[in-house]
């Protein structure tokens, strides 16, 4: 049992991590994210590895990101060092994702999961409510304040005009 | 229109590694893992204890040796705070003595009366929450076998509670005497079969007088007698040791009566002289014993139950700086077992005068009380056992003052097993209140601990 979980972590990982990172915009964050979901998908292991414990691990990781537990206990965490620092790397993936992961602080956690399940995982609007365990019209309803707050903070992220457009 | 959100998301994406998180992972779920055995544990720690001093259904087998080896403690005490109660497990078993008072630790609320029980072989107490003013021997008798106590029942309705001391149930019965305003318990039959019941009834529309009355209740099936029903108080009714007669006193007067109500003689008593108590018949059944007071001594007479005539005085020693002495009945030894009443220091009354019974045993007029024996030729009382100061009343079983025995008594001390069951869950559930408001703050020093093992781990390997 625990060599087909190792297989499916090392499988399935990077995968993972990937909608870690989008869904807190910090490596610690994610890591302490996806190591949650793992270890919850470990004690179910031998319920759910027969179905598809991706969908299990992605579903709760995105359960936890928007549960109020894990928004205070990590919103007060201290850094001792700054986990992605634009100095280390100039490149313009760097920047991007820097000037992602602010914007994306600036959602809130159910909005920033529906962001990353419409737009990155390609989710459709009923899926993310199932997922979510919302309605509809719920997730329509984040999903527009989303795309509206990151045109507000961000436009370059989110319309290629105001890439375009001088500063 | 979001094409160049989705472009983004995926660019951002594409760079993060993935997190080297399985080992973490697995260990995290054997962390919560053990922490859920041991919560588990705690929780059947928690139900067994709670098991051990919470009321649970279900009897409890009859501890039949504390029954044969009953006997009456040489000293009584204030329950502790926290006692167990009657109805709570582990039961009691029948009782030696049971008393009342208005000692701290005998009262609750603003005036109710904690009547305390004490085993019939051991100093293991329990208490029953009563009405106000009980009076043990009064309106709180003890059985015969020191199984049942009934008392009044606690509450608006005017009931009688009997609580069985060994399968810890309780249950009411009325007298079933309408309009009654006041009820109580007044004694058992020999058998513990019967309860006789007092009454308090209206005697006009507009209650500016009473009617006392008196009834046999039988509590298979609560059949019902009706004794007496007079203007006068009623007094410590007696039964014959055969149980087929009963005599009790209204006023100045005595009854002698069957169980069915039936009357078999009557007469008035001596000026001084009352009807002693529960064991005022003597052991063959063929005379009543009185109490008469002389100026500040009391001591006991026999008299015939069928004319009332004086038989003579009984060669026991006289008590004396007493408000009252009650008659608990005749040990193996042919000794008298008494209450003395002790006076209390601030008492209103003068003792040594004409005053009505229930004025000498009212709480604010007795101190303490005592159990004492009159030896046949003895010349002064032999004390069986003291109480402290405030317990005013007191009742012994039949069967301990039959056997005669009495023992060494310790009687509990500090607090009891309730506030202990109390004190551990109350503390219990505060700390998870405070886990609980604290979370953040213990989430973030969990996180941390485990962020400075893992760094010193990481060093150690490097």
């Amino acid at each position: 049992m625990t060599e087909t979980f190792h297989q499916f972590v090392v499988h399935r990982s990077p995968a993972l991590s990937r909608a870690a990172y989008l869904l807190t915009g910090d490596h610690q964050l994610a890591e302490d994210l996806l190591q949650n979901a793992l270890a919850r998908t470990y004690r179910h292991w031998r319920r759910i590895h027969g179905g598809d414990p991706e969908a299990y691990v992605r579903r709760v990781m995105y359960h936890q990101q928007v549960s109020w537990w894990r928004r205070r206990r990590f919103a007060e965490r201290l850094e001792s060092q700054p986990t992605d620092r634009a100095g280390d790397d100039h490149s313009d993936a760097t920047a991007l994702r820097l000037s992602l992961a602010v914007a994306l602080r600036q959602l809130t956690p159910r909005q920033r999961a529906v962001v990353v399940l419409r737009f990155y995982e390609d989710l459709t609007e009923s899926q993310v409510a199932e997922v979510l365990g919302c309605s509809v019209g719920t997730v329509k309803r984040h999903s527009h304040d989303a795309v509206r707050r990151l045109r507000a903070i961000a436009p370059d992220l989110v319309d290629r005009t105001a890439q375009r457009s001088p500063r | 229109m979001t094409a160049r959100l989705r472009e983004v998301l995926h660019t951002a994406a594409a760079d993060v590694p993935a997190y080297p998180v399985y080992e973490q992972a697995l260990a995290s779920a054997r962390r919560h893992r053990r922490r859920t055995v041991l919560a588990a544990g705690a929780a059947l720690v928690l139900v067994a204890v709670a098991g051990l001093v919470l009321p649970l259904a279900g009897t409890p087998a009859v501890d039949r040796a504390a029954g044969a080896d009953a006997a009456l403690p040489d000293r009584v005490g204030v329950p502790p705070f926290g006692s167990l109660h009657a109805t709570d497990w582990p039961r009691l078993g029948p009782a030696s003595v049971i008393f009342t008072g208005q000692a701290p630790g005998l009262m609750y609320g603003d005036e109710g009366s904690i009547i305390t029980l004490v085993g019939a072989d051991a100093d293991r107490y329990r208490i029953i929450k009563g009405e106000i003013e009980a009076q043990a021997g009064g309106d709180t008798v003890l059985s015969p076998d020191g199984r049942l106590v009934a008392f009044r029942s606690v509450g608006l309705a005017p009931r009688v509670e009997i609580v069985d001391l060994v399968t810890g149930r309780s249950r009411t019965v009325s007298s079933g005497v309408p309009g009654t305003v006041l009820t109580g318990p007044a004694g058992w039959s020999p058998d513990g079969r019967a309860l006789i019941v007092w009454d308090t009834v209206p005697a006009n529309p507009e209650r500016s007088a009473y009617r006392q009355m008196l009834s046999i209740v039988w509590l298979d099936g609560e059949r019902r007698t009706r004794l007496a029903d007079e203007s006068e108080g009623l007094a410590w009714p007696a039964f014959a040791p055969d149980g087929a007669r009963l005599a009790f006193q209204t006023g100045r007067t005595v009854t002698v009566t069957e169980l069915d109500g039936r009357r078999l003689s009557s007469f008035t008593l001596a000026p001084e002289t009352e009807l002693a108590g529960k064991g005022a018949w003597s052991t063959d059944g063929r005379a009543l014993t009185v109490t008469r007071r002389d100026g500040d001594s009391w001591s006991l007479r026999r008299v015939d139950p069928a004319t009332g005539r004086d038989l003579g005085a009984i060669d026991t020693p006289a008590v004396s700086g007493v408000t009252a002495i009650r008659l608990l009945g005749w040990a193996a030894d042919g000794s008298a077992w008494v209450v003395a009443y002790q006076p209390a220091p601030d008492a209103p009354g003068a003792f040594n005068a004409p005053l009505e019974m229930d004025q000498r045993l009212a709480y604010g007029n007795v101190g303490s009380v005592r159990v004492l024996a009159l030896r046949r030729g003895a010349e002064a009382p032999t004390t069986l056992l003291t109480a402290p100061q405030d317990v005013v009343s007191i009742d012994v079983s039949n069967d301990v003052i039959h056997s005669g025995r009495t023992r060494d008594a310790s009687p509990p001390h500090g607090v009891g097993p309730r506030f202990w069951y109390w004190g551990v869950l109350i503390t219990v559930l505060v700390a998870g209140i405070a886990a609980y408001r604290n979370r953040e703050g213990l989430a973030l020093w969990l996180h941390n601990r485990r962020t400075r093992q893992a760094r010193r781990l990481g060093g150690r390997s490097s």
